[in-house]
């Protein structure tokens, strides 16, 4: 596969209880990410045990995960900020590259 | 900006739970932060988790708290306290060693006094009420700039800060987060301390601290940055060294005699003068496993476990039978649903339910008259569909409408003239003598006088309308939400006629009406759900899914919405338009029966309702428009315990309108997803309700909302105590307690589910909520697998036989 005709960028997962995701998603805008995605009603294993995922009446109690990509330059004070924030409550932070296509959409 | 800061913010603010406006009361834990640690670790200052020993003690005095439930206590609590000693030659269990014991170690009681509010509170307060307040007589200026910024260009002004301090606040920057960080900075805050201190300084003014939370995340007016912006700075500018708030938890061992002391005194009181040095220290090292500090918390266990024992041995074993009743009524799980659907019963051939009472159907609901939008919803869901009535007769709709308008109008410019700084005498002298007589009519004639106002005001009349379920919800929609509510449900066979009551309270000059109004309505009345619940289920389109996967809904079986007024206890059937000729009769059977459980429960809950007599109901249902009661009904006042099974469980036993009821069939949900529902849904509502009155009932200063006698409203946002200070949390003191007496039993939830164990165990197993909840011992859980089965009780390593002893009682 040939990256040549990409841009690279941070790409931010973070998985929260869905009570904590608006400030998580307020970090994500202050940092100047011009957008995110957000997926509630995850599912899955983690430190603090199993996940079922969406609950029919009950939006407030399941994990959310938003996902965010931006300019490594302007990636390292999110990461700091998402850092500290999950020092004190639970929830997961990965960062890796990836690359898109249409940098603009981005910056 | 700095986003650091911003996170550190959020992460102070973590564990505070946001705080709904008074005008949509939502019931949540106050301490909900803390439910993912142990209940016991939740206390603070100002807060106690237990009542006091002499509390205790007086109900062990009257057999409410029995010796097996202390021994039972203790069992689960102190595991190793087993096994059998010698006191001066008598044997006794090392557990009645620990009873004993209980009975006569002194300990003191967390004080639960509100804090003594600081100037910079006092200050803070005043700002952000005056800010938030939607309808003052003079509006804050700059509001539009945000909190931060319009204070900063006001502050600037304020006579009441010395000159200095103005001159400081001038040369502030604009952004909070910037002069939050300016003052960190000027106050000598460590980087690695910001967090602590800022958690520290938002337990101060905690009322408007978490309604701030709640409204950045709903309506974004306001942040806790900018509030926090204004306190660091000010203290900045004063000089202020932030400090956490004084008085740390009181420990109960505090007063307590030593480990010595008890083991001599337990030991003297079973053997004697025969006790040796040999006996005490035998006593004392049984002791020690139980610490004074524990008490508090093993008597309210005890507490609990009695009730819990008496419930479940009133809980019976019966089948279920499968004969088709005549009528079907599903109410609300709220515990005042309980009564009615007893009183209803009396009816061999009446069956009821108990479904969250806003049917499966979430929804934001506006009225055709109406001027916004409610959001008719548990408050753990967003509104997703737009539910809206169409009056039949649109030209009388209409004209309805311009009546409601010009009696708005009419409604504004009175209260501008009333608000003014002169035109108040003139209004008095044109129309006092008419508002004079209305204030005595309603004063002395309360329901004369209702029933005039309805007969003046046509413009509140209710026109024949529909909703618009069709608009709202997809056919799929529709069906998913009929399918779902009767798996969850466990209707077996329709009857010919389903009632579905939801509930709403009716009271006047009452702030809390909210509180009173249904749950899982987002603290509304519950009609609009009903209603469109009742659609759903007469759509033949849905009737046709529903056939499809295996739900047969007979032809003749018509569904009607109602709604129950918990102050007067009257069902009233909604949009009577729609029932069709061949139900009409059997709708008017329903409304004979209802009368007559109506009378009988009226009678019943004016034994407990303050001031009232079983033998003049309409005097109790008289206040509903009695502008002077604070007492209207007890809402949810002594709700103790969650059933979840079916009906035959509980028909035909007294719960004391104290239970949760949801109704519940293992046979239809063989997957468990119904139940998973039940339990991360109603479950968790109904426990935020059961600690809103734990705490509100414990600690009536700082996490209740005190008494309504001194209340003044902020708009509709909340209540001060007094003219300023802090925004009140929680239930008012009226609705746990009268004079200085509770009536209002504190107890966590005690939830009894009959379904399989391992259906349950997995099930909590997956959902970190119900996990912290029953781990951390907020809850308790007891189940069994069928009707004929024993009852285990829930622990975080797997089901034990639950104990279940009563002794004296």
């Amino acid at each position: 596969m040939t990256m040549n005709n990409l841009t690279k960028m941070t790409r931010l997962e973070v998985v929260v209880p869905a009570r904590d995701a608006p400030a998580i998603r307020e970090l994500i805008t202050s940092a100047g990410a011009t957008g995110y995605t957000s997926v509630s009603g995850v599912s899955g294993i983690g430190h603090h045990g199993q996940h079922s995922g969406a609950l029919l009446f009950n939006e407030y109690d399941t994990l959310t995960m938003l996902i965010t990509v931006l300019p490594p330059d302007n990636a390292g004070e999110l990461i700091d900020a998402v850092h500290e924030l999950l020092s004190t409550s639970s929830g997961v932070m990965f960062v890796s590259e990836t690359y898109v296509s249409r940098p603009d959409y981005f910056q | 900006m700095s986003l650091i800061l911003r996170a550190q913010v959020a992460a102070a603010a973590h564990d505070i739970v946001p705080s709904w406006p008074v005008a949509s009361f939502i019931a949540v834990n106050p301490l909900a932060g803390h439910e993912p640690r142990p209940f016991e670790t939740a206390a603070g200052p100002g807060v106690a988790l237990t009542r006091s020993r002499d509390a205790y003690l007086a109900a062990a005095d009257r057999g409410r708290i029995v010796d097996a439930d202390l021994e039972a206590a203790l069992a689960e609590r102190v595991p190793d306290l087993s096994g059998q000693l010698t006191i001066g030659g008598t044997n006794v269990t090392a557990v009645s060693v620990a009873v004993l014991d209980m009975k006569s170690a002194q300990w003191k009681p967390a004080p639960a006094a509100e804090p003594p509010a600081s100037w910079l509170d006092e200050y803070l307060a005043t700002w952000v009420s005056s800010y938030l307040n939607p309808d003052p007589l003079w509006a804050m200026p700059h509001q539009q700039l945000g909190f931060f910024h319009a204070w900063r260009t006001l502050a600037r002004r304020d006579p009441s800060l010395p000159r200095s301090v103005r001159r400081t606040v001038a040369g502030l920057p604009l952004e909070p987060d910037a002069a939050l960080a300016w003052a960190l900075v000027r106050l000598g805050v460590a980087a690695e301390a910001v967090t602590e201190t800022l958690r520290a300084e938002l337990q101060h003014l905690p009322g408007w601290v978490g309604h701030i939370k709640w409204r950045a995340e709903k309506i974004g007016d306001i942040d806790l940055t900018s509030y926090l912006g204004v306190r660091f700075t000010l203290m900045a500018a004063f000089g202020l060294t932030p400090l956490p708030p004084s008085g740390g938890p009181t420990r109960a061992d505090e007063a307590a005699p030593t480990l010595w002391d008890r083991g001599e005194h337990v030991a003297r009181s079973i053997g004697g003068s025969r006790v040796g040095r040999e006996d005490i220290a035998s006593v004392t090292r049984v002791l020690a496993t139980h610490p004074v500090a524990d008490h508090p918390l093993t008597w309210q266990k005890a507490y609990e476990l009695h009730y819990r024992s008496t419930l479940v041995q009133a809980v019976t074993g019966t089948q279920r039978t499968d004969s088709r009743a005549h009528l079907q009524l599903v109410m609300c799980i709220d515990p005042r649903s309980e009564g009615m659907r007893r009183h209803v019963e009396i009816v061999p051939d009446v069956e009821t339910f108990g479904f969250a009472g806003f049917f499966g159907v979430p929804v934001r609901f506006t009225r055709y008259g109406a001027r916004g939008t409610v959001n008719s919803l548990p408050a753990l869901l967003t509104a997703r569909h737009h539910l809206t009535e169409h009056p039949t007769d649109s030209a009388r709709a209409q004209a309805q409408v311009a009546r409601g308008r010009a009696r708005d109008a009419l409604r504004r410019s009175t209260h501008r003239a009333d608000s003014g700084t002169t035109t108040p005498f003139a209004l008095a002298e044109v129309s006092g003598w008419l508002y004079g007589a209305i204030s005595i009519l309603r004063t002395l004639a309360p329901t004369l006088q209702a029933r005039l106002h309805r007969s003046l005001t046509p413009s509140a009349a209710i026109l024949e309308s529909t909703v618009t379920i069709v608009d709202a919800f997809t056919l799929e929609e529709r069906a998913a939400m009929a399918e779902t509510a009767v798996r969850m449900m466990g209707i077996v066979r329709f009857a010919p006629l389903v009632v579905l009551a939801g509930h709403g309270s009716e009271s006047m000059n009452n702030l809390y009406q909210s509180a009173l109004d249904c749950g899982a309505c987002g603290g509304n009345p519950g009609a609009a759900n009903a209603r469109a619940s009742a659609a759903i289920f007469n759509d033949p389109d849905v009737r046709a899914v529903l056939e499809t996967r295996g739900i047969r809904i007979p032809s003749d079986s018509v569904f009607l919405a109602a709604e129950h007024n918990t102050v007067t206890d009257a069902i009233t059937l909604l949009d009577r338009h729609l029932i069709p000729p061949s139900h009409v009769d059997a709708a008017g059977t329903f409304e004979r029966i209802q009368r007559t459980a109506a009378e009988l429960l009226v009678r019943e809950r004016a034994r407990d309702l303050p001031g009232a007599s079983p033998r003049s109901p309409a005097r109790v249902r008289a206040r509903a428009h009695d502008w002077a009661e604070v007492y209207p009904e007890l809402g949810l006042a002594g709700n103790a315990a969650m059933i979840i099974g079916p009906r035959q469980m509980t028909r035909g036993v007294d719960l004391d309108r104290r239970v949760f009821l949801h109704s519940y069939q293992t046979e239809l949900d063989p997957g468990g997803a119904a139940l998973e529902t039940i339990m991360t849904a109603p479950l968790v509502v109904a426990q935020w309700i059961n600690h809103q009155y734990y705490f509100s009932a414990l600690n009536p200063a700082t996490l209740g909302a005190g008494t309504k006698t001194i209340h003044n409203a902020i708009g509709t946002i909340g209540v001060l105590a007094g003219h300023t200070g802090d925004l009140r949390r929680g239930l008012p003191w009226q609705s746990v307690g009268l004079g200085d007496r509770l009536f209002h039993e504190p107890m966590r939830l005690t939830v009894l589910i009959q379904a399989p164990l391992d259906t349950i165990g997995r099930i909590v197993s997956r959902n970190q909520v119900l996990r912290n909840l029953l781990d951390n011992d907020w809850i308790t859980l007891t189940a069994r697998n069928d009707h004929a089965a024993a009852w285990h009780q829930y622990t975080p390593y797997g089901w034990t036989v639950a104990p279940i002893a009563l002794e004296g009682s």
